[in-house]
This record gives structure tokens, sequence and C-alpha cells, in this order.
């Protein structure tokens, strides 16, 4: 089989159930997950829907290469209209929900509509069925999983958070792997749709099997060889990170209002490693086995931005208190990034250290649950909301990591580290060390890594491996797995194909320039000089082709999207 | 810029990569390439010895860049590269020479991170050599001119002058293991 080609159309208005076959030219386009996501999602939804009416669609979607013998491939990615943003969104969770649909026998599907009683979906290898829910609404994710997974169904479902439509609330698979950001569990309980479960037994092809092996085996010596993969994230998890941000001074202190905060030590992973019987957790067909669990009690290790949040962010150094917010999150089914950035923002802005209380109104549905930013301009204080189009910032502070901080402020889906993954080149040197506190040349590397990071998460492949890998791994990758060729190029202009539509999905909603900025509190004396930020923000633009944050139609023509940007024409 | 284009001029003088005038380094600045001019010592660049010529099309000032100009707008129109460097690599002539259409490394290093190093033909300064530079540099990260040298891009100027060291390295492990099996 070639590209993915299955899809399955759900509308839960009429229980309606259609299996329907993607366009070839689309998926040749457009490769799979985030980049189909966002093409049917651009295609099918007209501009200014409500995210939480029947009118919006959530799609669940995979890759060509998603459950194969690709490693670091079991990821699957969910895209839908965000009800926090307002932007076209997608996000993605590891574990074995992606390979496990495909088993089912479908690569992308979509939900429609918006049932009247709750309901779940069941896909049993092949077998499509809604199901009544009402014996689990109300129900965490935590139980819901555990009583729906029998019989070797994955799970992926929302906790109370998605059914109060709390708007950071997350899509748990597996219970703890989560499509957290963007609040797309609350789209999924605006459906009424609780959980989505799958199960089968079909074979994953691949198109050029012996091609592949060379492949995977080129990539395998580089993953090996690099050891942030295959030695820092195995032996610590994520939580390795802490020391290592700390030290660097770039660590999100007192809601971004310091940079370095003095116990990092006590809630870092040396420290976990040292104070806890950790057990390993991986996704499928994974080598380096990221995440941890506590043996003794089967509570998940929080991972490094949760670790931050919650952290040093909210000047908590008890790493207790951060395991047991962890869990409140995943059971309630809430992102912890924004759950734990709208707690520091709480406590700057009430002055009382506690993050028991502001989570607990997070997880209950009181204003913290909207978001910082919401939460802060109801109090007429929305500078202290650490956010780039209502999306709270993760881990890393901009100041200090000036890349990333013209990707916090480029990205289409608001303050993401995942968009151009600068981590990786300016804080870890992988692939190659670049000098994290200067702006010279960011702008030009910054559009490249966006547009290599769309299409890695369009493969699907797990973010981790592009410490190792770089566009022609992955373009042969690609080549192998669906018999055609695409050079290195031809993988980078996929993914400057998505990241242009996505801008065109978000000025279709009538978003500006303007919102490609961040804080004001990451500006002046000691941080960032605007007047620098804006230079680097135009030389972006004409990397990207861009007029103030608007393709040109000459672009547009280039990468084929013009008939995508017809709307355009006559806008002033 | 110029700067950091004489830090690595300098590097690869004293690396043995070229000689005196022989290659080029450039670098994308938006829609300009900022370039090395014609018949300067790479290893004395001064905020003279450079030119920002147009990303799109030939100007004036092509009059006074490097003659390999043609080369490196062609691979910025139809690459990603952010920097390229061209070098005259001994070792890399020398395979370029022995070999027909590409170089399989021996070393690890070089089959890690290049898998194959292809070699293009055409003359200087041609548009042929232009083409078929770019349209390696498409899928590779580096390639070797046949008997000419080497056209190596990054994201970055310094892993251009990574790929660079790495196929002369590759190409100079495979010409002494050759020798050596061939004795």
């Amino acid at each position: 089989m070639p590209h993915i080609e299955k899809l399955l159309e759900i509308d839960l208005d009429t229980e309606k159930i259609e299996v329907k076959k993607l366009d070839k030219k689309m998926t040749s386009k457009y490769i799979g997950g985030r980049g189909i996501g966002v093409k049917l999602l651009f295609d099918r939804l007209p501009p200014n829907t409500d995210p939480l009416s029947n009118d919006n669609i959530l799609i669940f979607a995979t890759g060509p290469i998603t459950g194969t013998v690709v490693p670091l491939s079991g990821r699957h990615i969910v895209v839908s209209k965000s009800p926090l943003t307002g932007t076209a969104f997608d996000s993605s969770a590891g574990g074995f929900f992606g390979r496990e649909l495909r088993m089912a026998g479908f690569d992308v599907v979509i939900i429609k509509g918006a049932s009247e009683k709750p309901v779940y979906i069941e896909i049993d290898d092949g077998d499509v069925n809604i199901k009544d829910a009402s014996n689990i609404w109300g129900k965490n994710v935590k139980e819901s999983t555990s009583i729906l997974s029998n019989n070797g169904f994955k799970v992926s479902c929302i906790g109370k958070a998605g059914e109060n439509l709390i708007p950071i609330s997350s899509i748990m698979s597996e219970y703890t792997h989560a499509c957290g950001r963007g609040g797309l569990g609350a789209v999924m309980g605006s459906k009424k749709l609780k959980a989505f479960i799958v199960r089968g037994k079909k074979e994953i092809q691949i198109s050029d099997s012996e091609k592949m092996k060379k492949y995977i085996s080129e990539s395998m010596r580089l993953l090996n060889a690099s050891p942030v993969a295959s030695k820092g994230l195995a032996y610590y998890g994520t939580p390795s990170l802490v020391n290592l941000i700390n030290t660097m001074r770039i660590m999100p202190t007192d809601n971004f209002r310091k940079v370095h905060f003095e116990n990092a030590y006590k809630v870092s992973g040396e420290y976990i490693a040292e104070n806890y019987d950790i057990k390993k957790k991986t996704c499928y067909n994974c080598f380096i086995a990221c995440k941890r669990e506590d043996r003794k009690r089967n509570i998940e290790i929080p991972e490094y931005e949760t670790i931050a949040m919650f952290g040093p962010n909210s000047m908590n150094d008890d790493i207790e208190k951060i395991i047991q917010a962890n869990y409140i999150c995943n059971d309630y089914g809430v992102d912890t990034i924004s759950a734990g950035n709208a707690v520091s923002c709480y406590i700057e802005l009430e002055g009382k250290k506690d993050i028991e209380k502001p989570l607990k109104e997070i997880v209950e549905g009181g204003p913290l649950s909207q978001g910082s930013f919401r939460y802060s301009k109801g109090k007429g204080k929305e500078d202290s909301s650490m956010s780039v189009k209502g999306l709270e910032i993760p881990g890393y502070d901009p100041r200090g990591v000036l890349g990333l901080a013209l990707s916090y402020a480029t990205s289409n889906r608001g303050a993401c580290h995942l968009r151009a993954y600068m981590v990786g080149p300016e804080i870890l040197g992988k692939p190659k060390l670049i000098d994290r506190l200067s702006f010279s040349g960011k702008s030009g590397l910054i559009q490249i890594f966006q547009n290599i990071s769309a299409s890695v998460h369009s493969l699907i492949m797990c973010q981790f491996s592009s410490f190792a890998l770089s566009e022609e791994e992955y373009a042969n990758l690609l080549s192998a797995g669906v018999g055609e060729l695409y050079t290195s190029e031809e993988f980078i202009k996929t993914g400057e194909r998505i990241y242009n539509l996505e801008r065109l999905f978000n000025l279709r909603e009538s978003m500006t320039y303007s919102e490609d900025t961040l804080p004001g509190r990451f500006f002046g004396e000691d941080g960032i000089s605007k007047e620098e930020f804006n230079s680097v923000l135009d030389e972006y633009y004409t990397y990207r082709g861009w007029n103030k944050g608007v393709p040109t139609m000459e672009r547009l023509e280039s990468l084929d999207l013009k008939n995508e940007g017809k709307f355009l024409c006559g806008k002033k | 810029m110029w700067k950091e284009i004489g830090k690595f001029g300098k590097k690869l003088v004293e690396g043995g990569y070229l000689s005196s005038h022989f290659g080029n380094i450039s670098v994308r600045v938006g829609d300009g390439i900022t370039v090395t001019r014609s018949g300067c010592m790479l290893d004395e660049i001064t905020e003279a010895s450079v030119v920002t010529v147009d990303l799109h099309k030939p100007s004036s000032l092509d009059l006074i860049a490097s003659s390999e100009t043609i080369v490196h707008r062609e691979i910025y129109k139809k690459t990603s590269a952010l920097a390229v460097i061209h070098a005259h690599c001994p070792f890399a002539v020398i395979e370029s020479l022995l070999n027909d259409t590409s170089i399989e490394p021996y070393d690890s290093e070089g089959k890690f991170f290049f898998h194959e190093i292809p070699i293009v033909t055409g003359h200087i300064g041609t548009k042929e050599l232009a083409q078929n530079v770019a349209k390696a540099l498409e899928i590779h990260k580096g390639c070797i001119a046949k008997g000419h040298g080497t056209f190596a891009v990054g994201k970055i100027l310094e892993e251009a002058y990574v790929h660079t060291t790495m196929i002369e390295h590759s190409a100079k492990v495979k010409y002494f293991c050759d020798l050596s099996k061939n004795k």
C-alpha cells in the first residue's frame, strides 16, 4: 500500500458511518498526521465556527509509517479548531493507540456533529459502532480507561475536564499519553463523545521493505550515536533537563519573573533517580523509553514540562506535590503545561504560594480553568499571562534562547517548543550547537526547522528523533514507506506547505501578524530588545515570503496553495 | 557576517581544504547572498572581501563576486540551505576522478552522515554545473564536482564547514584503504 488512504467519517448527529478513501494527490502533498489533518480542517470547516459547536470537526490521524517497523513511530495526532486559541490546532500523543487504529482498519477518522447523549466510538477490527457511554460519563480518565480497555482495546478518552468543556482539557490515550495542548478534550466533550476505542489484527504495510531495512539501519546508527536520545533521555527521562535548564538560567521561575530556581535539584531527574524506585515505560517501538513510573505506587513521574510549570515556575520545590498535580491533571484530562502555567499566573496575581487550591479550581471549572490569558484578562491583568495566541508558554524562558523566542512568537498554534524544536540545537547542541544568545541567522533557521517539524509531525515520528535524524533520513524513511521518492528538499517543502496552510486557516479566522509576538515581560532592558526582535521578525517574514504575516500569492503558488489562498485577494 | 565568513575561510586554508583563492564561501541573508569576491584570499578576508548579491537574479555586483556565484545562487534557489562552501579538497578531487557517479564512504562518520557522496559534472562557473550541484544537494548535504572540488551546504556556516571536512576525510580514508588493498 502506498500512502495512507483509509478514511472513516462518523456523524454523531445522524449516527451515519461512512468508509471512504483519501485522495491520493492530497496524501502525496500532505503526507499524513498533522498535514492531512490541517488540510481536511481547512477544506471542511467554515470560517468563524465556534470550536465547541456541533459544526466543529475532530480528526484523529496517523501517518504512513505509524505502527510500522520504523522506530519511534507509535504516535497519532488529533486536529481540530482549538477552543483555547481559536487557531487550527494539532496535538499528538505516543503510546499504542495510533498503531492499533491502523490495525483496526483506518488511517484517518473524522468525527462530525454531536450526540444528544454520551457515547463512545468502538472500532473492532474494521467493525464500527457508536455505543452508549451513560455509565462512564462523569468518571475520570483512569476509571474510564480501566472499564473500556477490557479485551485488548486501546482507549483514547476524556475526563471530567473535557466533559465540562474546559478549554485546556486534553485527550488521554491509554491513561498517560496526552494529546495535551489546545483544549481538544473540550471539543470531544462538546460532541458528548466520552471515548474512542480501537482494536484490530490487520497488517500495516509499507511499500519497500528492503529499502526500509537499509534506511532504518542508517537511522538507528545515528540515534544510537546521539547521547541525548540513547543516554540522557534513556537514563533519566525528560526530567534530566531540570538541572541543565536551571544551570543555563532559562528555567521559568515565579511565573517567568526569574530565570533560576535555587532548589531546582529537589525536583530534578537526578533527585528522582536517587529517591524513587523507577520503572521505565515506553511507547510502541521505542528504545528511548522516556516515560517513568514510581514502581511502588504505579504512579507516573511527571515529564520535564510539568515539573517546570508546577515546580520552579510556581515556586514549589516539593516533587511529591508535582507528582500529585500531574496525577490529578492526567485523571481529569487537563494539559499540564497550560494548567501549571495558569497556576503560576494565579500565584503571581493572588500572592499565595500554593499549587493545590488553584489546581482544584482548574479541574472543577472555576475561572482559572479558562487558561491564564482569559483568567488574567478577567482581572484586568493580562500582562501576567505568559502565553502567545492564548497558549501558555512551556518550560524554557525565551530571553535566554532567542531562536525559541522567535519560534514561540511565530508559531501558528501559539507558544509551543515543538514547532521548531530549538531545544535540540540551542540547548542540547543536537544535531548542531548554535549560539542561543544571538538572533544572528535565526530567522532563516527557524522557518526551516518549523517546516521540518511540520513534516515530521505528518509522518508521524516522535520529536526526539530529531536529536539525531535530519531531513535526509526522514525523507528516506518516508520514501520507502510510501513507495514514492521524496528528496530532502521535498520533505522540507511539504512542511512549508503545511505551515502556510495553517497560517491561511488562522488568517481566515481574522488573526493578524500583531499576534506574532511575546508577552511584554520578555522585552526591555533585562530582556529582549524589541527593536531587534521586530527586525528579526521582518527578516523571518522575508524568508517565508510573507508580507506582515500574510503569505504572498507568489509564495502560495509555488507551494500549490493558490486555491486555498484565494480568500486573501482583495483583503487589505 | 564577513567576520564569520573570514573565520571559516581561515580554517579551510589552515586545514588544507583549499589554497590561496581557490574556493568560495557564501551565506544567505534574507533575499540576498553574501559571497566572497572573485580572487580574494580566503585566509585574509576583510569587509571588502565579500559582496552581497541578489538571491533571485544576477546583477552588476555579480561582476566582482566569486565566479561560482551562479552555483551558489542555484543552490539557494533550489534548496533550503542557508550557507554554502566550495573548496578544492585534494582527496575529494582525486576520488572524483577515480569514480564515476558517487563514492561510498568506508569510515563510520561518512557512512552515518552521508550514506553516499554524489559526483557531478560541469565546467567551472557554468549553468550546467550549477544545475547538477543544486540537484544533488536537494538530496545530499554535499557533493563533489568532478576534478574540481566539493560543494557543501548547511543551515549555518559551521555546518557547511563540517560537511566539507567530512567529505574530505571520507575521501582520504577511502583513497588509502583502496591503495592498501591494491598493493
